[in-house]
């Protein structure tokens, strides 16, 4: 019964999404992973005017059998560096996903709910605390770190001689490329402290 | 933020698109199942449910009762059951009336015979609610003592007050209903 309702809903609410404003405009997208609605795979924009703008983020939507009455499961597939999702596992930490979650929220208000989170960070209750310290203690070296990422990971535009230049130093000497990235980024790109913090 | 806002002037426009046809069903539809509402029930802030989908809802978190849409305080004895002349039709609402709200929407005797109201199929238990606006008020107030919830800042509606009068002269009230409608059986 509850399984129906969700797989009903989903059905209903994937016909809704694909005729949004939002799908024309190229902001979210929303793609069936299985036929039994249990699964889907979101896409939003990095929104503008933001460290994200121009890269394509990829979410893991898994809805469970209890679904609406209680939220999707949400995490990032394609790595971000953003206070509220964690840069390793795509975990996010947002209100709507927990306990604020209502039952007449739908996929597209989720994904909306995330692009307004990318744009507009709350550090005071991270889900990475590495970032949410950097955003707050540094916002440039944030801004520039999580465009870096954007263009790494999302296919966003712009690269960084700078950035890619310590990289190469640290997987020349056999460190694995994304957690050169990972150690880099938390240390606001300081190559000693980087380096001493993955070999000791 | 931005993007949220921007999303909500966009979305009443995609609303105006459908056809008259399409806009019209979805008015009725369920905010929590999509699709047209059955049993249908109004909370006091005017958002529409099927019983079985709010009930699951509220069942579901027992200590945050809130509105699924507007996040306003609800609670099951202040949702307004509505009866739509095609549903009686379709269907019998007495086999609705078990999974609905205890309490004063099962209270048949007092709203059986309300005048404007057919006795003819001795439809107690649909009777309930139904054009007896007065009558909503006097069972409402039955359960006061034990079930006075705090109503929503906000959601407060002109039915609302109402429900806020003493409950010794909604007991009143009651007899003398109930007297009428002893009345109009036995004339
Ligand atoms: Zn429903
Ligand atoms: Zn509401």
């Amino acid at each position: 019964m509850a399984n129906n309702i969700a797989a009903q809903r989903i059905q209903r609410e994937f016909k809704e999404v694909i005729k949004s404003d939002e799908v024309a405009k190229c902001a979210i997208r929303v793609e069936l992973v299985n036929d039994n609605y249990t699964e889907l795979k979101g896409e939003i924009a990095g929104p503008p005017d933001t460290p994200y703008e121009g890269g394509n983020f990829v979410l893991e939507i898994k809805v469970p059998e209890t679904y609406p009455f209680n939220p999707p499961k949400v995490r990032f597939i394609t790595k971000i560096w953003h206070p509220n999702i964690s840069s390793v596992t795509g975990a996010i930490c947002l209100d709507i996903l927990r306990d604020q979650w209502a039952a007449a929220m739908t996929l597209r208000t989720v994904l909306l709910s995330l692009q307004a989170l990318m744009a507009a960070a709350e550090p005071d209750d991270p889900q990475d605390a590495v970032v949410a310290k950097q955003y707050k203690d540094d916002q440039e070296m944030f801004r520039l770190t999580a465009k870096h990422w954007t263009a790494k990971y999302a296919g966003g535009p712009g690269g960084n001689p700078d950035f890619e230049m310590k990289i190469r130093r640290l997987t020349d000497m056999g460190v694995e490329e994304d957690q050169a990235r990972v150690a880099l980024s938390s240390y606001n790109w300081d190559l000693e402290r980087a380096t001493e913090q993955l070999f000791s | 933020m931005v993007i949220a806002s921007e999303a909500g002037p966009s979305k009443s426009g995609r609303e105006k698109e459908g056809s008259p046809e399409e806009k019209d069903d979805r008015t009725f539809e369920c905010n929590i199942c999509l699709d047209t509402a059955k049993d249908a029930v109004v909370s006091m802030c005017g958002h529409l449910f099927c019983w079985p989908c709010l009930h699951q809802w509220l069942d579901t978190r027992p200590t945050r009762q809130v509105c699924p849409v507007c996040k306003a305080a609800i609670s099951e004895d202040k949702v307004i059951p509505l009866y739509g002349r095609g549903s009686t039709k379709q269907e019998d609402p007495r086999n609705k009336v078990p999974p609905r709200p205890p309490g004063q929407r099962t209270e048949p005797e007092n709203n059986g015979g309300f005048p404007g109201f057919g006795f003819g199929d001795g439809g107690f238990h649909m009777s309930f609610g139904i054009g007896a606006f007065p009558f909503g008020f006097v069972t409402s107030s039955f359960n006061f003592g034990d079930h006075h919830h705090q109503r929503p800042a906000h959601g407060a509606g002109r039915g609302m007050a109402l429900l806020d009068e003493d409950p010794f002269v909604s007991k009143i009230f009651l007899w003398v209903a109930a007297i009428f409608i002893m009345w109009l059986f036995y004339a």
